[in-house]
């Protein structure tokens, strides 16, 4: 299991440079890392939540070649707060994956946005928010919302095929 | 439980917070170079699984679209062979319309055009259905010749049809001449498809394979000059009165389409619209 939650958090990290691209619909590709936090945050807690979202973003912030630490933050704070909200909040609903998703990774690229101004980037608000933030969030959404009822589908099977 | 995952939260966000710090104040990150080394493999593996998975959906797409385009291709080659077989068809047909308009503008007597809609090639009868009819005013007997030759007269009239005996049919019998020798005689149909030229022996002494064979016109019901076979080979039949000559049809009878009725007077004689043939 906890091999199986490494390859999730690191292989999350580092395969969104490389294989994430094959993902790629109209120039908009999704945050297979983001994804896994969530996924992972939900499962495991808020602690291993912000675990998985330090070591998934500090990857991804070493394998995109930008600023160290930034979605290594974003990401362990995701992780932390859908980890301590997961309970609360009725997941196994598509109608929930899918906007819940959506809406974090929208909070995620604000986030991100908003660190980001402390050291200046250059990028217009609008623009970013048109072109990167809301259509990753929106396939984040849906890919997520796959992923999430792919898993409940192997779990299912695994139960009934269990002695 | 809470308060130790808000002091992870707290350290993991310091520790992100020091790592901006330090790279914005323009010194560079060991811990950078240091991940690099852990992830530069990993992502060389990947990319490398991630373009064969690529290339091998590359080469099914590619198989697939060629597929596809050799479906379309093979579709295409069917539609324009029937095309091809319809132009060569509707050309064909277009010839022969034009040598029976031209045979129908020379002859010096009425004619009307008729289509083919049946035969009957059993042996025992050998029979055109043209589509002229009583509504067409056509009578029994009128002689039905093709751009080649003579086919056979018509023998009975129905409403909307009318049934030709063929040359070759074995009760068919019709008056005609050598050209090149004169010599009289009748053209017989025989039960095996063929016709026969049978004459007096001592008119056809100098009768040879290759000569033209036309109706005589003597009787009034087929006009004169009308081919209707070549001499194809001669039966040698001693001291008999009558001697044979079989015939090769001017006219391929399973083959025509089109024919003409001669509706007119057929006292007169037409070689002069055969001569190309004759």
């Amino acid at each position: 299991m906890r091999t199986f939650l490494a390859i999730a958090v690191l292989g999350g990290g580092v395969a969104h440079a490389t294989v994430g691209s094959a993902l790629r619909i109209a120039n908009v590709a999704p945050d297979i890392p983001l994804i896994v936090v969530v996924l992972l945050a939900l499962r495991r807690g808020p602690e291993f939540g912000c675990g998985a979202g330090f070591v998934a973003g500090l990857l991804q912030d070493a394998a995109s070649g930008g600023l160290l630490g930034v979605q290594a933050l974003t990401k362990a704070v995701v992780g932390f707060a859908i980890g301590t909200a997961g309970s609360r909040l009725r997941v196994s609903q598509p109608l929930v994956q899918v906007p819940g998703l959506v809406l974090l990774s929208v909070l995620e690229g604000l986030a991100r946005f908003g660190l980001l101004q402390l050291f200046h980037f250059p990028a217009p608000f609008g623009e970013l928010m048109m072109y990167v933030v809301l259509p990753q969030a929106l396939y984040n959404g849906f890919l997520g919302a796959a992923l999430v009822l792919a898993l409940a589908w192997a779990e299912r099977v695994k139960e009934r095929t269990a002695p | 439980m809470r308060i130790r995952a808000l002091a992870l939260l707290g350290i993991v966000a310091a520790v992100c917070l020091v790592l901006l710090t330090v790279q914005m104040r323009g010194r560079t990150l060991g811990a950078s170079e240091a991940l690099a080394i852990v992830t530069t493999p990993v992502q060389t593996a990947l990319a490398r699984i991630n373009r064969a998975t690529l290339g091998v959906w590359a080469t099914y797409r590619d198989w697939k679209n060629v597929r596809a385009e050799n479906r379309r291709l093979r579709e295409e080659a069917q539609r324009l062979r029937v095309e091809a077989l319809r132009v060569t068809e509707t050309d064909a047909e277009n010839q022969r319309l034009r040598r029976l308009l031209a045979l129908k503008e020379s002859l010096p007597m009425e004619t009307m055009a008729g289509e083919i809609i049946a035969r009957e090639w059993g042996g025992w009868v050998r029979s055109l259905t043209v589509n002229r009819g009583r509504g067409d005013s056509v009578a029994r007997l009128t002689a039905v010749i093709a751009p080649d030759g003579l086919v056979g007269r018509i023998v009975d009239v129905r409403a909307g049809s009318s049934v030709v005996q063929v040359l070759t049919d074995p009760a068919s019998t019709v008056g005609a001449h050598v050209v090149r020798t004169r010599t009289p005689g009748i053209v017989e149909g025989e039960p095996r498809g063929t016709l026969r030229f049978k004459y007096m022996a001592r008119d056809g002494g100098g009768l040879q394979v290759g000569d033209v064979v036309v109706t005589s016109g003597l009787g009034g019901l087929f006009p004169g000059g009308i081919p209707i076979g070549r001499v194809r080979s001669i039966e040698d039949r001693g001291a008999a009165l009558f001697s044979y000559a079989q015939l090769a049809p001017a006219v391929d009878f399973a083959r025509i389409d089109e024919v003409l009725l001669l509706t007119g007077n057929a006292a007169r004689d037409v070689a002069a619209s055969f001569k190309g043939d004759g």
